[in-house]
């Protein structure tokens, strides 16, 4: 079975790359030729979560898993953690400052996208233990055509 | 040129010139769909030709040219009816008035007619569009400007899915054309095979979107012509028709599309954002493929910078035009002259819609399984990681992801990569990987 992994390295407060990783795994996703709904899937997920890092999470990675059948995307920070997960997911809810409020972001919507957009979220993370969130992606269409370069 | 469809790569009408090309690197770094290699000394457009112009503008040697009707002039019908981009009133400097323009170019054309007053009846139209999908749709949003034919290409090849975002409307350009069109056909003035209507435009993608049109079944405009190409001649004879006639007629706002948000600036209020320059296209249109700019109604897209004015086949600096086309939309006012009345009749008796071809070109040299193209990306990564990473082109490919896409595509040889080669071979080099 043929297997792709990669990490990508997401650096904390930097927002002038933020976006970067999950435009890259956008690029490579079409490279290989998935469906566009399940790229447009899997590339919102990958921002918001990559945001959640930049923004909240401290320095982390992100790591790509490509199969035939799924895409993995897993992400790790060593950030202060989650205090209450279960708010976290609450459309609205937000720990956001006032200054990334100000740049836009902080709607509190990060993790409740992510829980509409994969096929399956886990998270484990507590206050000041860091993040682990990995995210599921099946392909309904099984090996479907690809289109080559 | 512009024939054949080898691989089910798009056609182009850019064309390079072996005896002028020296092989050097500066077009294939400039490419934004990296379709360019340099094998054997020369450069070759090999990949998805958008026809943008970029290597155009970035030849030195002037080896990179765009395929226009100038280059095939003499099948060039003998009543020909020129409509012009209002880029064109931008080109001599601030003192000359777009109506002397058109005059000057009625002398060397037989015909001319003013586009920019088709532009603000298009804006009317998208007010319409925008006005009635805001009331049935919730997504979907943001609309695209469908004017300018590289950006339309640029998704049609690498963001497909948005390609129903465009407003299906037609371009002002082909809506002139087809009225002339209807006209001279009811008057009967001229036979069919007597008369071509040609764009005269600054944009290397013009004859291209005329032969392969993306919305239309076919074009109702016979050509292109670049300002550049005719410039000199319209030149000599500016200020020498004096006779009283008016052929200009639109306000400031027809004229402002020739610049980054002029387009958007004719338009009631709403939700717009105006995005010029190639990487800036690219950034945005990933942007609203990942769903960030839903809250958005219409991006007007350019992909030349600073919009129509920053075109491959301009005659003057785009910073000199921006300066003489400022004046003009200060002199003709920032209303529409159009009759809104008319207009909204136009609209509803479907003057605008576009018949759309649905299908998107094919675009893709081969057709991999997910699994095999998974395989081949894997081997893509290996390969990467064996290559210094100086992007330096010597290879012929244009960055050394790409070069290595073309080693395990069979396009290239890893020796190829002089560094590479020579770290092969034990010789010293300083690089930090």
């Amino acid at each position: 079975m043929p297997q792709l992994t990669k990490t990508f390295p997401i650096k904390a407060r930097d927002f002038i790359r933020a976006g970067e990783v999950s435009i890259q795994i956008q690029g490579l996703l079409k490279t290989i030729g998935f469906e566009p709904a399940l790229i447009r899937r899997v590339s919102i997920c990958a921002y918001e979560s990559e945001m959640n890092v930049v923004m909240h999470g401290g320095d982390g990675t992100l790591t790509l898993n490509v199969d035939p059948s799924v895409i993995l995307i897993e992400v790790k920070d060593d950030g202060p953690g989650i205090e209450n997960i279960e708010l976290a997911f609450q459309e609205g809810y937000s720990t956001a400052s006032k200054e990334y409020r100000e740049m836009g972001f902080g709607a509190g919507m990060g993790l409740p996208n992510i829980k509409k957009s994969a096929d399956t979220v886990e998270i484990r993370s507590q206050k000041g233990g860091g993040t682990y969130l990995k995210m599921c992606f099946l392909l309904s269409r099984g090996d479907g055509q690809g289109t080559g370069k | 040129m512009g024939k054949g469809r080898e691989n089910n790569l798009p056609t182009h009408y850019v064309q390079i010139d072996d005896k002028l090309c020296n092989g050097c690197v500066l077009c294939m770094k400039a490419c934004p769909t990296k379709a360019i290699r340099v094998r054997n000394g020369k450069a070759r457009i090999r990949g998805v030709c958008i026809d943008c112009g970029e290597c155009i503008r970035a030849c030195p040697r002037g080896a990179v040219k765009a395929i226009t009707t100038v280059q095939d002039a003499a099948r060039m019908k003998p009543y020909t009816i020129l409509s012009s981009s209002p880029v064109l009133y931008t080109q001599f400097g601030e003192e000359v008035t777009p109506n002397d323009i058109l005059l000057a170019l009625r002398k060397v054309f037989r015909h001319v007619y003013d586009q920019a007053y088709v532009n603000e009846l298009f804006n009317v139209a998208t007010e319409f569009y925008i006005r009635e999908r805001r009331e049935t749709e919730e997504e979907g949003w943001p609309l695209i400007s469908p004017i300018c034919p590289v950006v339309n290409r640029l998704i049609a090849y690498r963001f497909p899915q948005l390609f129903k975002n465009i407003l299906p409307l037609i371009p002002p350009r082909e809506i002139a054309a087809r009225e002339v069109r209807r006209r001279l056909y009811c008057e009967s003035v001229f036979k069919t095979e007597e008369f071509g209507i040609y764009h005269l435009s600054p944009c290397s993608a013009k004859m291209i979107s005329i032969k392969e049109p993306l919305f239309l079944n076919s074009s109702y405009l016979d050509g292109a012509l670049g300002i550049n190409e005719v410039y000199e001649e319209i030149k000599k004879f500016i200020g020498k028709d004096n006779s009283n006639i008016m052929i200009h007629r639109s306000g400031g706002v027809g004229i402002w599309w020739g610049m980054s948000g002029g387009e958007i600036a004719g338009l009631d209020s709403g939700k717009y954002l105006a995005v010029s320059g190639m990487p800036e296209t690219i950034k945005y249109l990933e942007m609203i493929e990942m769903g960030l700019l839903g809250n958005i109604e219409y991006v007007e897209f350019r992909a030349c910078s600073e919009g129509c004015i920053g075109g491959p086949m301009t005659a003057v600096d785009k910073y000199e035009a921006k300066h003489v086309l400022q004046k003009l939309v200060r002199t003709y006012g920032v209303r529409k002259k159009v009759d809104y009345s008319q207009a909204r009749k136009a609209y509803r008796e479907g003057w605008f819609l576009a018949d759309r071809k649905t299908d998107i070109p094919p675009h893709r040299s081969g057709t991999l399984s997910i699994s095999e193209a998974i395989q081949r990306q894997e081997r893509v990564e290996e390969v990467y990681r064996l290559l210094p990473k100086k992007e330096c082109g010597i290879c012929g490919s244009p960055d050394c992801r790409t070069f290595a896409e073309d080693v395990v595509d069979g396009e290239a040889d890893l020796d190829d990569c002089p560094i590479h080669k020579s770290r092969d071979r034990k010789v010293k080099i300083v690089h930090e990987g």
